[in-house]
């Protein structure tokens, strides 16, 4: 039993170690090409070098982020006791390079769908959940508009009439959200909660956004599945193709009544899907 | 070989993908490397071969078609002077083409490239951060020899391609790799999916239900999430597990 307990935790911590000495190498090498245009800007064809530093310095920027979240998480994954409920998250260190306990990731589809959802704390799950249940939220509206969008007291009823109330119930008080952004479409969106009133925080918050789209997510050492920490909702998705038998109807229909039962017991997505599976929930009439 | 300034930005600011919206993609910067280079350059032809990837098969443009054709030959081939620039990196320098080491060591190139009118030859490289991705070809047909501020203007336009080149392969690739991210959690979606409907039509376990639909599509040489669509969408019924 104690082999199990802990599992991985050395060959988890090497990973994310081996990683952050990657990308420190990766923002060394884009900090040097920085400086070659740099030079080559006082010459001919100055602003395009210009333009190529500063990608350049952007790029370097970005890998030493990732560098910072891996190194974080590495250091939680030693100091782990092995304890499975207190497994360390990654979102955790990316949160806390947020400036605040509850940061959510969400990767969606070309429709704006939830494929793969991961967060640092219940709050930011929570609100993960809300999203999904409801369909509207800062994630969605940065994941459509591919900008940052904040909204803080007041202004976060009005802006999402659903989403908005059961956000605030929930004690959240400021929500930023930025877009994960690759060249020519958007994969998803990093969010945090009452990240306080820190300087710089929206620009931190994108800084963070880019080194995971780029670094974490997508590219040569990309780990979209956050050490194990990546959700795909498969109960869900399970229980909406049962359902979708069980009611003759769709898997889209299916998969909306689950979200609205979820929303009128108050309980979360996955557990009206277990309910579903293990049947003590009938949703579909007659059955 | 005098150019007017002007005309000279207007070719750097090309190279570096402006001039049109958009980003102008590689086959496109290609192409315009090979055309500016020989008006620039007033050599015969160009062609330009370009491979970000070792294991990347190199992508060729050429200044005509004729010349497109033999620098592809030339890449299965293995030899030719862009082959030999893009390997080691090095300027090939001017090399007459009816001359005995042309002959030697480029026994089919050779041949090819005075039929179609050319008759000097040198190769740039295209230098990537950690070496060479490609070369620039320069062919000529008159006696002018290929030396001297010609070459270092075509290093330069090969110089200042290669970053524009590599950043668009950059986006290219991380445009695919966005993509894929996006069909792979999409097919787990509905292969979670087909499993919950089979659990119902057919009283399985997931498990089970899994093992149905992974023995369906290999019986049928069928991919999983095909088969998994067309269960979710009700148009297929694999069945339950035979004993």
């Amino acid at each position: 039993m104690d082999m199990v307990r802990g599992s991985g935790r050395d060959v988890q911590a090497e990973l994310a170690r081996r990683r952050a000495a990657r990308a420190r190498q990766r923002a060394e090498y884009a900090a040097a090409c920085a400086e070659q245009q740099e030079i080559l800007a006082a010459s001919v064809g100055g602003e395009l070098h210009q333009h190529l530093a500063d990608a350049y310095r952007r790029s370097a920027e970005c890998h030493l982020s990732s560098a910072r979240l891996q190194e974080a998480y590495a250091e939680r994954m030693t100091a782990w006791a092995g304890d499975e409920t207190s497994r360390p998250r990654f979102m955790t260190g990316v949160a806390e390079a947020c400036g605040t306990p509850s940061a959510a990731l969400t990767l969606m589809n070309a429709d704006h769908g939830q494929l793969s959802v991961a967060s640092s704390d219940e709050p930011s799950r929570a609100a993960q959940d809300l999203e999904f249940v409801l369909g509207e939220g800062p994630a969605h509206d940065a994941s459509v508009s591919g900008r940052p969008v904040a909204a803080s007291g007041r202004a976060i009823e009005r802006r999402w009439p659903a989403y908005g109330p059961a956000l605030t119930s929930l004690g959240i008080r400021e929500v930023l959200t930025a877009p994960l952004r690759t060249e020519g479409s958007c994969i998803g969106a990093l969010a945090v909660f009452d990240p306080g009133a820190g300087p710089g925080t929206a620009d931190t918050l994108t800084v963070i956004a880019d080194a995971l789209t780029r670094t974490v997510l997508l590219g040569p050492d990309a780990d979209p599945e956050l050490y194990d920490g990546a959700d795909h909702r498969d109960c869900v998705q399970q229980a909406a193709g049962m359902l979708s038998v069980q009611a003759r109807c769709r898997v889209q229909d299916a998969l909306a009544l689950i979200k609205a039962r979820a929303f009128t017991d108050g309980q979360t997505p996955e557990a009206v899907a277990r309910r579903i599976i293990d049947g003590t929930l009938k949703l579909a009439q007659g059955s | 070989m005098t150019t007017a300034p002007h005309h000279l930005a207007s070719v750097f600011v090309e190279l570096a993908g402006g001039g049109a919206p958009g980003p102008p993609g590689v086959p496109t910067l290609l192409a315009r490397l090979t055309e500016r280079s020989r008006e620039l350059l007033a050599v015969r032809a160009t062609a330009v071969t370009f491979a970000p990837g070792s294991r990347d098969a190199p992508q060729v443009a050429a200044s005509e078609a004729g010349v497109r054709r033999l620098e592809q030959d030339a890449i299965a081939w293995q030899e030719g002077p862009g082959h030999a620039c893009r390997r080691s990196g090095r300027t090939l320098g001017d090399t007459p083409l009816n001359g005995t080491t042309a002959r030697q060591r480029w026994p089919r190139y050779a041949p090819r490239a005075l039929r179609l009118g050319c008759t000097r030859v040198a190769a740039l490289p295209i230098r990537g951060h950690l070496g060479p991705v490609g070369s620039l070809i320069l062919l000529a047909s008159r006696q002018t020899p290929l030396t001297g501020d010609l070459m270092a203007l075509g290093q330069s336009l090969a110089d200042f391609a290669a970053v524009t080149l590599l950043r668009e392969h950059e986006v290219e690739a991380g445009r695919v790799l966005a993509a894929q991210l996006e069909h792979a959690l999409a097919n787990r979606v509905v292969i979670e999916q087909a499993k919950g409907a089979l659990t119902a039509r057919h009283a399985l376990s997931p498990d089970a239900a899994f093992t149905v639909l992974r023995g369906y599509a290999r019986s049928h040489q069928r991919l999983l999430t095909e088969v998994a669509r067309e269960v979710v969408e009700g148009r297929l019924d694999p069945g339950r597990p035979r004993e």
